[in-house]
């Protein structure tokens, strides 16, 4: 049984942001597996090479490219490395995200300041410059990949929540602004999601039995969705965060 | 991952009203990825010829006449399906009406009107999703999903039995969810915007539908399969208790005609 066609990437260029967090090989190895040529962009600590390696193992052209997701100068020469490396864009994910827990009292304005623009302002520059280019070609996918906490607060995540809250929004807004430009700006709400293998210690955690499918995901569970966000096929739906978090928000 | 993933092939379904508008393009998309359906619907004709186009494509397709606001029949319906499929592994609760109900002042509405519409838009899906939640967690799995629709989120003016019907709906997704995960059980709704079928009310075609819909257009029947394939196949077993909406942006921004926001210079 061949994947069905809304999932078929084939000749398409998509550009992935990456992180640290380990989640890019997946995704950017589902775009691949779809038929997609990818780039990656993070910066040399993220797992950008990893994602370089799984995109190449389904047969496609990768591309890492170095980048400072929160500079924009940076930004904008990563977008026209990845055009002349693969030819074009039709696909922006926006994967990547820092990882902050802390009580906001002791928050300092640095940390604060780094959390937002590698969390929110990378969204902006990187929505703005690849949206550029796929406005003159009157076609794209952006796919933001967001989290429940832009729908409920969480203990130690005050930062967390308020870049999350700004990026649903970001969703929202952008769908309309460009809707009518042929390009679609959706995102993916993951709940618990971790590369980690699973493990029985799961189980004991409190906040693990507390969701109704009592286990966490791993990014494999967002992935046929990305790809389906990013496909043709995909042109009614814009503006929407489909969310994948194990029944998270149901419940909570 | 995603070939595997996506395959329905050996999966079981059970789908109401799946003889015409979004439910026929819904289950031929699915009968198209793999699965064997049991299609069931009021009016045997419809369903009867969408059983023999599942059939052409390969797969089991049986009509079963029922009417859905009865739970006897409900619950007839699936002993059937099962005895016909051997297992459910995926019920679809898509059978709803739009016709006649909408554009009624809420004084005009009898007490028959008011049961009829919350019975099939609602009550329809709690009686199946009861009638076969004991056959689900006998077995350890199955996914529920169910069809609000953007009224199931916004208000619609003189439109109250839909309204209220699909906003159930919703609450009933995130309830299953809540309720028999446990069990292996998965509950998601689809919710789109306006997409016209063969059964739209003809009077709201003369609206300027596409312009108040922020992409510019409203949706074709044939892009809604895709996400009844995703939700029905293992590629959305993490979903759970949440709604995927197809409605060319309607949700994101409301219907507000697009495109009339001014531009304000930032003044701090």
């Amino acid at each position: 049984m061949p994947i069905p066609s809304e999932w078929d990437l084939t000749g398409k260029k998509a550009i992935i942001t990456a992180d640290s967090r380990g989640w890019t090989p997946y995704l950017a190895g589902a775009l691949a597996e779809a038929g997609a040529d990818v780039a990656i962009a993070g910066s040399e600590s993220s797992d950008m090479a990893e994602a370089a390696t799984a995109v190449e193992s389904h047969g496609r052209n990768a591309v890492a490219i170095p980048t400072d997701l929160t500079d924009s100068a940076s930004v904008q020469d990563m977008v026209t490395a990845a055009v002349e490396g693969l030819g074009g864009v039709d696909i922006l994910v926006n994967n990547a995200r820092a990882e902050f827990g802390k009580r906001f009292e002791l928050v300092t304005e640095d940390e604060w300041n780094r959390y937002m623009d590698f969390t929110l302002k990378s969204v902006f520059l990187t929505c703005q410059a690849v949206g550029s280019y796929m406005l003159e070609q009157g076609s794209g996918h952006i796919v933001n990949i967001g989290s429940g906490l832009s729908q409920r607060g969480l203990w130690n995540s005050v930062a967390v929540c308020a870049a999350q809250g700004a990026i649903h929004q970001m969703t929202s807004s952008l769908a309309l602004e460009w809707g009518r430009q042929g390009i679609r700006v959706n995102g993916v709400g993951a709940g618990w999601v971790t590369p980690e293998e699973p493990s029985e210690d799961d189980q004991k955690e409190l906040l693990v039995r507390y969701l109704p499918s009592r286990r966490k995901g791993h990014p494999n569970d967002l992935a046929a969705l990305v790809v389906y966000l990013s496909s043709d096929a995909c042109d009614f739906v814009t503006g929407q965060t489909i969310f994948i978090d194990g029944g998270a928000l149901a419940h909570a | 991952m995603l070939e595997e993933k996506l395959n329905l092939e050996g999966k079981s379904v059970v789908i109401t009203g799946g003889g015409t508008g979004l439910g026929r393009e819904m289950t031929l998309a699915m009968a198209r990825a793999g699965a064997d359906l049991v299609i069931a619907s009021r009016r045997i004709g419809p369903i009867q010829e969408v059983a023999d186009m599942v059939c052409d494509l390969g797969r089991k397709g049986v009509a079963i006449s029922t009417d859905v606001t009865d739970s006897a029949q409900v619950n007839a319906l699936m002993e059937a399906s099962i005895a016909e499929l051997g297992k459910v592994d995926v019920l679809f609760n898509n059978a709803g009406i739009v016709r006649g109900q909408g554009a009624t002042p809420i004084w005009e509405i009898s007490d028959e009107d008011w049961h009829l519409g919350i019975d099939t838009n609602m009550s329809s899906a709690f009686y199946c999703s009861r009638a076969i939640a004991k056959h689900m967690v006998e077995r350890g799995s199955g996914k529920i999903i169910n069809l609000s629709s953007g009224f199931g989120y916004r208000g619609g003016r003189d439109n109250y039995m839909y309204c209220v019907g699909k906003g159930g709906i919703v609450q009933l997704t995130r309830t299953l969810a809540t309720s028999l995960s446990r069990y292996g059980i998965t509950s998601t709704c689809i919710v789109p915007g306006f997409i016209p079928t063969e059964g739209t009310d003809e009077s709201r075609l003369t609206l300027p539908r596409g312009e108040f819909i922020p992409i510019g257009r409203v949706g074709h029947p044939h892009e809604i399969g895709a996400i009844a394939v995703f939700l029905a196949s293992s590629a959305s077993d993490y979903m759970n208790g949440e709604a995927f909406a197809i409605d060319g942006g309607g949700l994101a921004g409301g219907y507000a005609p697009t495109g009339h926001a001014p531009e304000i210079p930032l003044t701090v």
